[in-house]
């Protein structure tokens, strides 16, 4: 009995061994790695390096072994037409030499992984997942400061960052330093880990990327807050998030989506970066009008006053019927003095609509430091402008037909 | 051929008897073996049958060889710094042949040696094994018990991913609340800063980073094991020196019927290992990240036990002040136990009757076996529900129900007013106090035979009412103490019926309402009564056992004794009151720290 049971036990220990062997030594990469020696002829094979192969990059800290199934990726004349045989599309690897640069800089995924699924980083635990489709511009941000010069290559990363400037992001949202504090600093968004987003709303994969991208569309979906019913009594209700709903179409939430992905804390070597070239300040409007126009767009109030000043963006229980205030009738209430210094101190906190409920997310905040003398003027100047061009104004009042009694 | 070979002097010197079975042989095997040498050449049969001793011990000191030696080929492949930590766990997963395989190994079988230490335990203590001569090897066991523990936990960081920071976290963050030496503890020596407490003395600085990755690696690798051989030299030695605690049946031969049962339960357990190493991955989270908390963030599930008392407790109490109860307690059993029966054999249950319900009742040891094994159950449930049963934030979820991190507790907690809650703790340790047989001589010369026992049934029920009363009161009359606006009009028992959902406050707040509030509160006072009632008729039905107890174990033991009882009742009494009743602490004093 106990000798059977020893044999048994015995044969049993070999052959969970040899199991263990086994699997090790059909792991997914040696399948593929024989399926792509199979399609080469005889000549061919000579001289390909066999087993896990990996680019080791020092000066980035990474070690990429993506190549270990991406075999072909730099021999273009091996390259089959099926992933992951195929060969890197475009010039890329000319200007961006594989044992500079390794794999995983530009295309995120798990570089050190040897299995398909957490190589390409699309598991639980592992905070880049692979840049896929046009995602991978968001890489280029993190070295070339010359986007004009690669234009071509980043249309979307291009049309996200004049997205950003256009519907006045930086008026609550700060990056690298330039904007304002109202809302979270998004210099590090690209970042962000997963554990510090709820995903109770989001209705596609549980990635950063499709965070960012349904929250663009739909911000109140995505955080709602909590309504007072969901909450024990006595607390306060929260709302939802006051990030107002740009109304982007699905190319525009993309572009900014990369955009947000592109911003990250990762401080590469300085021989990898090319500073940006500076920016040509256009100069010379004719009018301080135009200027103010500038004012207005560089430093992001069309985030919440609305392109033009339109207004209608919700900032909950603030008075003026919830929302942040149009400015087309600023005209009518203030004088100039007094619409510089409510730009200079901001207003906060809003005042109230319902005392009983929390106070509103949204404020003005001062600008003073921010805003220089001239700008300022120009600014108002643009201001009390609006009233004119963004009203429908009366048609001028013909005169009456009896003018002066005439003589005699 | 082979007949030359045995003649040579190498052979001779290596193996230095022959292999035929004859009973001289089976005696030089044992003598002629260092390793053997460990056991005796002859034991009694029943000692080593295996539903007698199921191979706990053997099976343990086995766990440990084999992490010994999948930890030596690990320490080949892992460099205990942040930056290369978590990078080589995954060149293990990934490149190394066999690495995560052997990773694998190494994870469960700590788990494994965990729970097989454990049910050791049991074991030792369920047959007696612990009542003298063998004190002292059971205060060695406790002392292994706790080495295996620390080092499970030591090792728990290295991976360096989030959860073995966060896991290490919570238990570094006990260190820090220890009373006197911990920074954030209460009873704080003067000279202790966040510089020098106890958790810069775990983990070598103030966060958990290089310092603390590097002293957990020495100690996982080499400290804590060699104090364990140490530990273990002695327990083995003891065993040989004690003696095995079954002593029945013929002798019979160790070499083959001992070493061949432990060859087998090594097999299985390698075996079982391997299966489990190739089914299951051991965990590897995300690397490292001191800036993102993951929520919930739970300690190693033999800690989980512990975390799950930090809800009902101040963290030193829970985190410093109970493992130590714990631990001490442990050790202290033998010394409590004095009841000499029960050694070498398995409790006799007997089926006795409890009103309609039939139970079966430990014939020798009663009290002993059921405490201990309620402990032990009361454990693992605190573990399944720290496991299981708790989500973000630590809010309650049923097993399998899927995490929210938008679920928000609706259980509104207060405090007991203080007065209130040591009433409570006052009536509750009453039900400790034993009547001395002499106390009952003088009682039953002074007022008759019978005054004994109907004087014990009142003061255990009193002292149950006594308890109720303490409770009900205040939640029926006693001022919000942490909304004195609304003193003068909201008693606790008000402000908890509206705020709350701690079922009973809001079962009787709804009963108020129902029936209008002369009625309501009668009922309630009725049904508080009855509870105390109760409860006081449960405590004096085990009257007679405390007496005995008493009157067997002398005044000091017994003090003891009781009190570790009612702490590990009160445990489970500090848990019915947060979830039935929404009562935080019984008694708060927030300038000790000391809330329980």
């Amino acid at each position: 009995m106990k000798r059977v049971a020893f044999v048994a036990l015995s044969a049993w220990l070999v052959v969970l061994f040899l199991i263990a062997v086994g699997l090790d030594a059909t792991q997914e990469w040696t399948v593929y790695q024989r399926r792509f020696v199979k399609s080469l002829n005889r000549d061919e094979r000579r001289g390909l390096p066999g087993g896990i192969q990996q680019i080791q990059v020092k000066p980035l800290g990474r070690v990429d072994r993506c190549t270990t199934c991406h075999v072909a990726i730099d021999k273009p004349q091996l390259a089959l037409a099926e992933q992951p045989f195929t060969a890197h599309p475009g010039d890329y690897l000319t200007w961006h030499p594989p044992e500079q640069f390794g794999c995983t800089v530009c295309h995120g995924g798990q570089g050190l992984a040897t299995q398909v699924r957490p190589a390409h980083g699309e598991i639980t635990h592992w905070e880049q997942p692979l840049l896929r489709g046009p995602l991978i511009q968001a890489s280029c941000l993190k070295c070339h400061g010359n986007l004009e010069e690669i234009n071509a290559h980043v249309p979307l990363l291009r049309q996200g960052i004049q997205l950003y400037d256009r519907l006045g992001c930086a008026g609550c949202h700060t990056v690298h330093g330039f904007g304002q504090t109202v809302s979270i600093d998004l210099s590090d968004m690209g970042d962000k880990p997963w554990q510090l987003l709820d995903f109770t709303f989001v209705e596609g994969d549980h990635t950063l990327a499709q965070w960012i991208d349904e929250h663009f569309r739909e911000p109140r979906r995505v955080t709602p807050g909590y309504r007072m019913t969901e909450l024990p009594p006595g607390e306060e209700e929260i709302y939802p998030t006051f990030m107002p709903n740009f109304g982007l179409t699905d190319d525009q939430a993309r572009a900014l989506t990369v955009y947000m992905l592109s911003l990250t804390a990762e401080s590469l070597p300085a021989k990898y970066t090319i500073p940006q070239t500076p920016r040509v300040q256009p100069a010379g409007y004719a009018t301080a009008v135009e200027r103010g126009r500038a004012v207005f767009q560089k430093y992001g109030c069309a985030g919440c006053h609305g392109e033009g000043g339109l207004g209608g963006r919700k900032n909950w229980n603030a008075q003026l019927g919830e929302e942040e205030p149009s400015l087309v009738y600023v005209k009518m209430t203030y004088d100039r003095d007094n619409l510089k210094q409510l730009i200079r101190d901001g207003r906060q906190p809003v005042p109230r609509r319902d005392p009983a409920r929390p106070r509103a997310p949204s404020y003005m905040p001062a600008w003073k430091d921010r805003l220089s003398e001239t700008e300022l003027d120009d600014l108002v100047e643009y201001l009390l402008s609006l009233y004119e061009s963004q009203v429908p104004q009366p048609a001028p009042v013909s005169e009456p037909a009896e003018a002066a009694p005439t003589e005699g | 051929m082979t007949q030359d070979l045995k003649k040579t002097k190498i052979w001779k010197s290596i193996f230095r008897h022959d292999f035929s079975d004859t009973p001289r042989t089976r005696l030089q095997r044992v003598f002629g073996n260092v390793f053997l040498h460990l056991h005796p050449v002859r034991v009694p049969k029943d000692a080593i049958r295996i539903v007698y001793t199921w191979g706990l011990g053997g099976l343990s000191f086995y766990l440990f060889l084999v992490l010994s030696v999948t930890g030596i080929l690990l320490m080949f492949y892992y460099r205990p710094t942040t930056i290369h930590a978590y990078q080589d766990i995954k060149d293990l997963a990934f490149v190394v042949t066999l690495g995560g395989w052997l990773r694998n190994m190494h994870r469960w079988a700590a788990h494994l040696m965990v729970v097989i230490v454990i049910l050791h335990m049991v074991r030792v203590f369920l047959t007696g094994a612990y009542k003298p001569p063998r004190e002292y090897n059971w205060v060695v066991g406790v002392i292994l018990l706790v080495m295996t523990l620390f080092l499970s936990y030591t090792g728990y960081l290295l991976p360096w991913d989030q959860l073995a920071l966060w896991a290490v976290t919570v238990g570094a963050q006990m260190a820090a609340n220890s009373p006197m030496v911990g920074s954030e503890g209460p009873f704080q020596l003067p000279f202790i800063t966040p510089g020098n407490d106890a958790k810069f003395f775990l983990v070598g600085g103030t966060i958990i980073s290089d310092n603390a990755l590097l002293r957990f690696y020495v100690l996982h690798c080499v400290a804590v094991p060699f104090l364990f051989l140490i530990f273990l030299s002695v327990h083995l030695w003891r065993v040989r020196k004690d003696t095995f605690s079954r002593q029945t049946g013929e002798k019979v031969d160790v070499w083959p019927h001992l070493v061949s049962r432990e060859l087998l339960a090594a097999l299985l357990a390698t075996v079982v290992l391997f299966v489990w190493s190739l089914v299951v991955q051991a965990p590897l989270e995300g690397q490292a990240n001191p800036n993102v908390t993951p929520n919930p963030s739970k300690a190693p599930w033999y800690f989980l036990g512990l975390q799950e008392l930090l809800v009902y407790f101040d963290p030193w109490i829970a985190g410093v002040v109970l493992p130590t109860v714990i631990i001490v307690g442990l050790m202290a059993i033998p010394y409590l136990d004095l009841n000499p029966k029960g050694v070498g054999v398995y409790p006799r249950m007997e089926r006795r009757k409890l009103g309609p319900l039939p139970i079966w009742y430990p014939a020798e040891r009663p009290f002993a076996v059921t405490v201990f094994l309620f402990g032990i159950l009361l454990w693992f449930a605190l573990i399944f529900i720290g496991y299981y049963c708790r989500g973000p934030n630590w809010e309650w979820y049923w097993p399998g129900a899927s995490w929210s991190h938008r679920h928000l507790s609706k259980l509104t907690l207060k405090n007991l007013p203080n007065l209130w809650g040591g009433l409570l703790l006052a009536g509750y340790a009453l039900q400790g106090v034993p009547m001395p047989k002499r106390a009952k001589d003088r009682i039953a010369g002074r007022l008759g035979p019978r005054a004994p026992e109907a004087l014990s049934g009142a003061l255990h029920i009193g002292s149950g009412l006594l308890m109720s009363a303490a409770l009900f009161i205040p939640l029926l009359t006693a001022p919000d103490p942490d909304d004195p606006l609304r003193s003068h009009h909201a008693t606790l028992f008000a402000a908890l019926g509206r705020a709350t959902n701690a079922p009973l406050v809001s079962a009787c707040y709804r009963l108020v309402e129902r029936v209008g509030p002369a009625m309501g509160f009668t009922l309630i006072g009725l049904l508080a009564a009855t509870m105390g009632a109760m409860l006081g008729w449960l405590s004096a039905r085990c009257a007679a056992l405390k007496d005995r107890l008493y009157d067997d174990l002398g005044s000091v033991k017994y003090a003891i004794v009781i009190a570790l009882l009612l702490m590990m009742l009160g445990v489970l009494g500090k848990i019915a009151l947060r979830l039935l009743c929404g009562i935080k602490y019984v008694i708060s004093l927030p300038a000790f720290n000391f809330n329980i």
